[in-house]
């Protein structure tokens, strides 16, 4: 199968919403005025590790505007996760909407609401806390030391695997062929860390709580899932589901960070003063007191023969998880189920995972989702090993990686969170993803030329080569409803949650390519849990895949709907019929307008409205592949890298929107870019964060973007809808082994800190000698 | 911002100066703004804004280079003037200033006011041996930029007093410049290090500047580099000596060796 | 100092004159208020919060035609200035060339940077009309995004700048 005979999909259409937001349409939480609206305040943390002694909240009450004052004793204590994920939640339940301990600098203490923002502030600062100050551990090594203080010794909290060792989720696996490194030639061992970093979504957290005409509480937030915000929100405050409806307007980015239900305590809010209610974090307390990637250290040890076989391989990766483990399991296994897998390991593999707590900042989903901490090391090791045999990295990739109807043990071992499905690679375009990129970069002449160069300016190329997922197997669960309107357009409901990634244009692409008509034809209603149906929400990059496989099913019940009414409409037999260029087009060539099959129907024949809904998961997660290719420059008086080049080839199957699957993978790439050459959250001996702002934790602005390329490499997933595969994620991966390992060929140092600053280039040149 | 009482948009530097020192009105002026106007002291009760005051041209005058203090940065980056003088190094200073929003807005003499180490202009305006000069009381003062920063000059400008305009001196007019922000990435704020170089030949005398900024809130010049570059070592001696200066001004390691790669790639290329 | 020159706080307000988009208007300003709150609060919703602090541009709009930053600029220091925000540069109904050009790129992800992003092009365009890549980069520089990595962006730019080049020439 491939794409060509696609009318609607594998079209660059225009995204749906694009020319209002141009326009600066209101669209987003804060867009829409409240009456009466009140502002809150949270008081946050100043220490690592305390108990909360005393807290007096009287002065704080008598701030004129002030309605209302919450701490701890005003809440029911219900041990809950964060983590906006499937029920049941695979995190801990370790997090109180305010509890009467503080774990980081950062956490959430008392919270205020009033009718101005000064009020708000002003009140916060009169809320008087005695603190028994607790010692803190901020590090991942110390936390897990006996003795070492216990960050999470309440008793109610569940599924912490060892709380005494401050351990959030472990997880270990081995596969067994034989002795450990028997056959190896040469054994590599090696770590690599990554920082705390953040997503940096430019529209930071916002949340208005309010209250409809009957007196439901209505949160309209910028979320990445508003129907587990629904669920985890009647979980800590203890009201019914049925009590809440979640709105998810446009949204400013989101990443992962807004996959985390922090709506609970702006609901408290709304629900003590029977007021609207808004919570709007500053960029400061988006980047302290949101959530961040989980900072990692990831040690491999690989063993391999002179021929470029890959004999054992070993994984071991420790992740900081912060004050809770919102994700920590997960995040953890994805490190190495979505990284393993990507090269044959002939005999031995293992996987130890720790996820471990400490009085530092939250961690939680980040785009990437824990391959970008293990694709970093596993990448960077490839190209150790390519080395030391003498092989061109290209060519030891090209021999290794996972081929066509090929499995891996480690795809059935480790799910997120539980046990995963067995698995074959259903689709691949990596060799031709590869060939593009040696093309583009101009692979083999430039190795040629940057062989013999003098001075102080070197120049190499360095490849790396990634997988994802598509969805969580049997986890991940999307549903869409269509009813047909009178001139023949249908109002298509997903519970689906558009970030900005086009998720409402495709999957109108994708209802549009079954009833053959265009996708403008498509009215989209999202994320809405009163009127849309069931969807996780924007994740594990399952929406083409999840979401859109539920619109599809749901697009081939109302066709079905359609040809019946059209089969009586023309007297036709029923398989006799098409739908096309929105008519219900016969064998013959006889047809009838979309438009008289809905009048019919509602007027007609057997009068009812044509809709239907469908549901859809998946047992497989079909990966999408990548080929990344670096093209750098050092300067080795002064450290810095230059990125001159940088070519991304991907293989999502069919790119439903060519032009948006193009653009999800630029920011992914330069995600990664930012992340490899900049980015890094600095703290003080104490935990307190240093650089929360966008002006001293940088992210690359136009100017400082390097060229960056993106090919589409097409394949056709059986598994998808229309052959697609998953695209959003997978791109944030490559940088840090892509540029790790040009600067290894430029220059001959091994980068495994990152980001690679000037200063760690120079240390490490220096050190080389 | 809170305690403002009065907005005043003085249309001379004079009117400006007269208000800053009338007691009554507590006044602090702002050209641009940027940051000042969002970290105002609460004692400022008069926000005096000097965008009407005549003082943001670029010209030539008497054979130097006279800039405006009201002169943004993004009209330094763009003034022909300006990009031809001493190789454009002012013009190539501005363009580096964080982001273009910034640079419509923020100001040269904003920009000199107090020293910072985010500063942009102050390690440029020294290697060129600029002159500041100031509305008073008593009618004008000229500074050059460490006097401006000295506790001798007794002024506190913008509080009671008005930097007017930058006299860059005609003898730099030809001066091989280079003027390098070793920073995470091009619009980042924040620096390793702020260097300007220059380097002039007269016959066998040869005369530099070697300014280092960003390490402390005052650039500074590294006097014995600019010796030994005056006494023709070779440029990795140069590079040697200034990375010792830097080491003595506590610049730590990684920024004296990128640093002194930069000064000994200048002097060689100048060659 | 005569008084036209000066502008007094009447219980915590102050009253300045302006134009928005191109509309004479008189403003009540709040004491200590940024042009951006100000803004926002008389509903140009358009003009975005993303840091506040003068770092993500998202609050750009442009003042007698050139970009600042809403958030750095105190309200009233707009006093007797022309204030265009993007609601003044096009409609859906009415788009201006550089929005179409954002949305044909596939410029447009989540939308929260692109009015800021917009008004730069616009201002960029206005002083050069056939900008190279470099400078379109330099002119977009203080408006961060986080979606697009700018590739889309910077060719929305490109393009719509032929576009007026064709207009101009017609």
């Amino acid at each position: 199968m491939d794409a060509t005979k696609l009318k609607v999909v594998n079209k660059p259409v225009t995204k749906m919403d694009a020319l209002g937001l141009a326009c600066g349409e209101p669209a987003f939480t804060d867009d829409m005025d409240f009456n009466g609206l009140l502002h809150a305040k949270l008081l946050w943390s100043p220490h690592a590790h305390a108990r909360i002694k005393k807290i007096d909240v009287s002065e704080a009450l008598k701030v004129p505007g002030v309605k209302a004052v919450l701490t701890y004793k005003d809440l029911p204590r219900v041990p809950h996760t964060t983590a906006g994920q499937g029920y049941p939640e695979p995190s801990p339940y370790d997090t109180y909407t305010l509890d009467n301990k503080v774990r980081y600098v950062g956490d959430r203490v008392a919270a205020v609401a009033a009718e101005t923002v000064e009020a708000a502030h002003e009140a916060v600062l009169k809320i008087k806390v005695d603190y028994e100050i607790l010692p803190a551990v901020l590090n991942t090594f110390d936390a897990m030391k006996d003795g070492a203080p216990v960050i999470h010794d309440e008793e109610d909290s569940k599924n912490i695997p060892d709380a005494q060792h401050n351990i959030a989720a472990k997880f270990d696996f081995e596969v067994k062929n034989g002795d450990w490194f028997k056959e190896a030639d040469h054994i590599f061992e090696h770590s690599w860390t990554i920082p705390y970093l953040q997503h940096c979504a430019i529209e930071p957290h916002i949340s208005i709580a309010y209250f409809d005409n009957t007196g439901r509480l209505v949160l309209r937030t910028s979320t990445q899932v508003p129907f587990h915000v629904r669920r985890i929100v009647a979980q800590a405050l203890k009201i019914p589901v049925k009590n809440i409806r979640v709105i998810k307007p446009r949204i400013g980015g989101g990443f992962g960070s807004k996959q985390e239900v922090l709506e609970d305590i702006v609901a408290a809010l709304a629900l003590k003063t029977g007021k609207p209610v808004k919570l709007e974090y500053t960029r400061k307390e988006t980047f302290i007191s949101s959530r961040t990637r989980h900072p990692a250290t990831c040690r491999m040890k690989a063993g391999v023969k002179k021929d470029g076989t890959i004999t054992d391989a070993e994984m071991e990766i420790t992740l900081n998880t912060g004050a809770y483990g919102s994700h920590a399991l997960t995040v953890m296994m994805c490190s190495g189920s979505h990284t393993i897998p990507m090269y044959r390991v002939k005999n031995n593999i293992r996987f130890i995972g720790r996820s471990v707590y400490t009085n530092m900042p939250v961690a939680g989903a980040y785009r990437g989702y824990g391959a970008t901490q293990g694709f970093f090391a596993w990448e960077c090791l490839m190209d150790m090993m390519a080395a030391k045999i003498g092989m061109d990295p290209v060519e030891f990739r090209r021999m290794n990686y996972i081929k066509l109807g090929e499995g891996s043990p480690v795809f059935k071992a480790m799910g997120e969170g539980r046990e995963g499905v067995e698995q074959v690679i259903t689709s691949t375009g990596l060799f031709e993803a590869i060939k593009k990129g040696v093309d583009e970069i101009k692979w083999a002449e430039k190795k040629a030329k940057y062989a013999s160069q003098t001075g102080p300016i070197r120049r190499g190329v360095g490849v790396a080569c990634m997988m994802q997922g598509s969805g969580i197997p049997e986890v991940d669960m999307a549903s869409a409803t269509m009813k047909m309107n009178e001139d023949g357009s249908f109002n298509l409901l997903v519970g689906a949650a558009d970030l900005g990634t086009g998720s409402d244009t495709i999957l109108a692409q994708i209802a549009a390519e079954v009833l053959g008509i265009k996708a403008d034809d498509i009215i989209v209603t999202s994320s809405d849990t009163d009127i849309t149906p069931f969807d996780v929400g924007a994740y594990a990059s399952s929406t083409t895949f999840i979401s859109g496989g539920a619109v599809k099913k749901t697009a081939e019940r109302v066709r079905d709907m359609i040809i019946e009414v059209g089969a009586k409409i023309l007297d036709q037999k029923k398989e006799d019929l098409r739908l096309e260029g929105g008519k219900v087009v016969a064998a013959d060539g006889v047809s009838c307008s979309l438009s008289e099959v809905a009048n019919t129907s509602l007027y007609y024949y057997n009068q009812h409205q044509i809709t239907a809904s469908a549901s859809h998961f998946a047992h497989t997660s079909p990966p999408p592949f990548q080929a990344n290719f670096a093209d750098v420059e050092v300067d080795t008086g002064t450290g810095k890298i230059k990125i001159l080049d940088y070519v991304s080839c991907v293989d999502c199957g069919t790119a439903i929107n060519p032009q948006l699957a193009e653009g999800q993978n630029d920011g992914a790439v330069v995600n990664g870019i930012s992340h490899t050459l900049s980015e890094e959250m600095e703290f003080s001996s104490n935990g307190t964060p240093l650089n929360a702002s966008f002006r001293r934790y940088k992210i690359l602005s136009a100017a400082d973007t390097p060229p960056v390329r993106t090919f589409i490499i097409p394949t056709w997933e059986p598994n998808g809808p229309f052959g697609a595969k998953s695209v959003s994620e997978i791109g944030i991966n490559g940088p840090l082994p892509a540029v790790a390992n040009a600067v290894y060929n430029a220059c001959g140092i091994w980068l495994s800190e990152a980001p690679f600053t000037p200063d760690k280039v120079l240390a490490a040149l220096k050190k080389k000698g | 911002m809170k305690n403002i009482k009065y907005y005043a948009f003085p249309s001379t530097a004079k009117e400006a100066v007269a208000l800053l020192l009338n007691k009554k009105y507590k006044a602090m002026a702002l050209a641009g703004g940027t940051l000042v106007a969002k970290t105002l002291p609460d004692t400022v009760e008069t926000y005096l804004d000097i965008r009407n005051v005549p003082i943001k041209g670029i010209k030539l005058q008497g054979g130097n280079l006279v800039i405006g203090a009201g002169a943004t940065f993004d009209e330094i980056d763009r003034s022909k003037l300006c990009r031809s003088w001493a190789g454009g190094v002012l013009s190539a200073a501005a363009a580096k200033c964080s982001s273009q929003l910034i640079r419509n807005m923020a100001t040269i003499g904003g920009n000199i006011a107090r020293p910072h180490s985010f500063n942009i202009f102050p390690v440029v305006l020294l290697g060129l041996d600029a002159k500041v000069r100031l509305a008073v009381r008593s009618g004008a003062k000229l500074t050059d930029l460490p006097g401006l920063y000295a506790a001798s000059l007794g002024l506190r400008p913008g509080l009671d007093s008005l930097i007017t305009e930058i006299i860059i001196p005609a003898k730099t007019r030809k001066w091989r410049c280079e003027f390098i922000k070793l920073a995470k990435t091009e619009s980042s704020w924040e620096s390793y290090i702020k260097l300007f170089f220059s380097l002039e030949k007269k016959g066998r005398a040869v005369q530099s500047r070697i300014c280092v900024g960003a390490l402390s809130p005052k650039p500074f010049r590294a006097l014995s580099t600019e010796a030994a570059i005056a006494a023709g070592a070779a440029p990795q001696d140069c590079a040697a000596a200034f990375a010792a200066e830097l080491e003595a001004a506590r610049a730590g390691e990684y920024r004296s060796a990128a640093a002194s790669s930069l000064l000994r790639r200048f002097l060689e290329a100048v060659k | 100092m005569n008084n036209k020159n000066m502008i007094e706080a009447k219980k915590g307000f102050f009253e300045i004159t302006l134009t928005v988009n191109g509309e004479p208007l008189e403003l009540a300003v709040k004491n200590g208020e940024f042009l951006l709150d100000a803004l926002r609060r008389h509903g140009w919703k358009s003009v975005k919060k993303g840091c506040d602090t003068g770092d993500c541009g998202s609050c750009t709009v442009l003042l007698d035609g050139k970009p600042v930053l809403g958030c750095l600029v105190p309200a009233v220091t707009a006093h007797g200035r022309a204030v265009t925000t993007i609601e003044g540069l096009g409609t859906v109904r009415k788009p201006h060339a550089l929005q179409e050009a954002f949305v044909a790129a596939g410029a447009v992800q989540c939308g929260f940077c692109i009015p800021g992003m917009i008004l730069s092009s616009k201002a960029l365009l206005d002083a050069v009309p056939a900008p190279t890549e470099a400078e379109i980069r330099k002119a977009l520089d203080g408006n961060l995004c986080r979606c697009t990595g700018y590739v889309k962006q910077v060719e929305a730019v490109k393009n719509a700048a032929k576009k007026l080049a064709g207009k101009r020439r017609a």
